[in-house]
């Protein structure tokens, strides 16, 4: 494995308030890591570093090449899905055609990986950028950094502003992205990680307090994964007295929509065949995965942990 | 080099915006009206005839072209910067020379486009009254360093302020200063405080409106009192060569300070969102 993204004593300071605290960490060629932390934690600041457009201490380096404002060889490795799409006064079309040009990819490039993304480019594409909704825009900024090719990819919580099914839609297409792509994705939604990072980079303040795989992570905070399950009325008490008898079932709350319970990942389907064993009929369920803020909470209280998991 | 893509999108911005057509024609529609409603006998700025008329021409030019300057040139980055398209675009492999220079270079030729396409017209009508295109040409020339300069202040101030409505005040305020108040202002200070004549003389070259006034009065007609007793005295000190190359200097000088130090703050600033950071 080769670096591809290496800081060594990052550091980044608006006068006198530090945002990024002496980071060091490495990134693997192929690696879809996922950046986690509080609003103000500094991930967008650590991207902003990566592309050059804010000046920083320390050193970061891309494919070998030092990065910062005047950096253009490393922006060329680096396609970008900001937070929030900026709306540009033009045509949908006008927008693609000129940062295609800027990033050197043909349009009919872009215009491939748009419609493989599911937009219908001729119905599209006259529309100014200020018409479109959020799950288009997002998709066409989307289209524009598969189609340069980098070989890193930074996304800057990507689904913030979008409804439920564009963001279903986007990590759908996200999980897509090849492997000869290094992923770098910043995200409140731990729901949303799961499938797309094998990696976890916490920021808190400024500094990395976790680094490792999610799994790691939840042992580390000692963040219980849970169930929630849909039974008959008056079937509840009878399914939670079942389920604490269960092993591997922990904290069993019963609240008169449903019943959730702490339990591992690896033994939740153990659980649903288990009530259907004692006739429990199970009407819906749904996995549980802690907030942000629980496993922020966690590094509160002193569940800290140093660099690739030292 | 991506300096000729930013250009283009700059030029097409500025064309497909209402201002560059405004621009176009309300300076076309006031030369036109100088030139076909004006007294031909009348004496304005010491000049009679073709000269008279575009003596009137270049007064108008003298407070409005650094207008129509400054005003797109001064939201070029900080209206960026405001919207957050700025982020997005500095993100890309682009230097940031390539992106100030595309700027300039894309509003320098949108405000030089309006100003040809205004002098345009109005030189059609110049030359249905036989006025010669020679003192038409050396105006239009003038005239376009004039913007020129006024873009590159303007695109100074912009990449120096977070906002769109601040860049607008700083730029207003630079306006009324040097094309506004021109040089009577300053000569009243002068005789008020009894400065010499010389520091008057070196203000006059210094600013830049007051440059494109000299040297547009001395190319119209060099018999011409209209240069004031701070003109005539440089004219006499430098003739009418000197007093064109000190003007051309002054105008260039002022365009290329600007745009280096331009160039300088938005090379050095750190850009997130709405602010900019050294």
């Amino acid at each position: 494995m080769t670096a591809v993204v290496r800081a060594e004593r990052l550091t980044k300071r608006y006068g006198r308030r530090t945002i990024l605290d002496g980071l060091d960490f490495e990134i693997e060629r192929g690696e879809r890591v996922a950046l986690l932390g509080m609003n103000g934690a500094g991930k967008t600041t650590l991207f902003r570093c990566l592309l050059g457009l804010v000046g920083f201490e320390g050193r970061l380096t891309v494919e070998g090449l030092e990065a910062g404002p005047g950096a253009r060889a490393v922006r060329s490795r680096v396609a970008y899905l900001p937070q929030l799409p900026p709306v540009f006064d033009q045509s949908l079309a006008g927008f693609l055609e000129l940062f295609a040009a800027l990033r050197g990819v043909s349009i009919e490039a872009v215009v491939e990986r748009l419609e493989q993304l599911g937009v219908a480019w001729a119905e599209v594409s006259g529309r100014p950028l200020r018409a479109l909704s959020g799950g288009m825009l997002q998709k066409g900024y989307l289209a524009l950094a598969l189609a340069a090719r980098a070989p890193i990819l930074v996304l800057d919580e990507p689904t913030a502003s979008l409804d439920p099914s564009s963001r279903r839609d986007l990590l759908r297409h996200l999980t897509e992205v090849g492997r000869d792509t290094t992923m770098i994705l910043a995200s409140h939604r731990l729901e949303e990680i799961e499938p797309l990072a094998e990696r976890i980079l916490v920021l808190a303040d400024g500094r990395i307090v976790f680094d490792g795989s999610l799994t790691d992570l939840w042992g580390v905070t000692e963040t219980e994964r849970g169930l929630w399950v849909d039974v008959p009325a008056d079937e509840e008490a009878a399914a939670a007295a079942i389920l604490r008898s269960h092993p591997a079932v922990r904290n069993v709350r019963v609240n008169g929509r449903g019943i959730g319970i702490a339990v591992e990942e690896t033994a939740q389907l153990d659980v649903l065949f288990h009530l259907r064993h004692h006739a429990i009929r199970v009407r819906d369920f749904r996995r549980l995965t802690p907030s942000l803020e629980d496993v922020m909470g966690r590094f509160a209280d002193g569940h800290k942990r140093g660099p690739a998991g030292a | 080099m991506n300096v000729p893509v930013l250009l283009r999108r700059e030029l097409r911005d500025a064309v497909r915006r209402y201002w560059f057509l405004v621009n176009a024609s309300l300076f076309a529609i006031a030369g036109i009206l100088l030139m076909v409603f004006g007294q031909p006998d009348a004496m304005l700025l010491g000049a009679r005839g073709h000269a008279r008329s575009l003596a009137g021409l270049m007064q108008l030019a003298m407070v409005f072209v650094p207008l129509m300057a400054i005003v797109p040139s001064v939201v070029a980055i900080a209206g960026e910067r405001e919207s957050g398209t700025l982020d997005y675009l500095l993100a890309q492999p682009l230097t940031r020379t390539d992106v100030y220079l595309g700027k300039w270079a894309g509003v320098c030729s949108a405000t030089a486009l309006s100003v040809l396409v205004g002098f345009g017209l109005v030189g059609v009508a110049a030359a249905a009254r036989g006025v010669p295109s020679s003192p038409v040409v050396a105006l239009l020339a003038c005239t376009i360093l004039l913007a020129v300069t006024f873009v590159s202040i303007g695109l100074w101030i912009s990449a120096r302020t977070p906002s769109r409505s601040r860049a607008t005040s700083l730029g207003m305020t630079v306006w009324i200063l040097l094309a506004g108040l021109g040089s009577l202002g300053v000569m009243t200070a002068f005789v008020q405080w009894g400065l010499p004549a010389w520091l008057l003389q070196a203000w006059s070259i210094l600013n830049p409106v007051e440059a494109y006034r000299l040297a547009g009065i001395v190319l119209l007609d060099r018999e011409t009192t209209a240069l004031g007793p701070v003109g005539a005295g440089l004219l006499n000190r430098a003739g009418p060569g000197g007093v064109i190359g000190l003007s051309a200097i002054s105008l260039i000088a002022w365009a290329a300070l600007a745009l280096a130090l331009g160039l300088r703050s938005f090379a050095a600033a750190d850009v997130r969102g709405g602010r900019v950071e050294r």
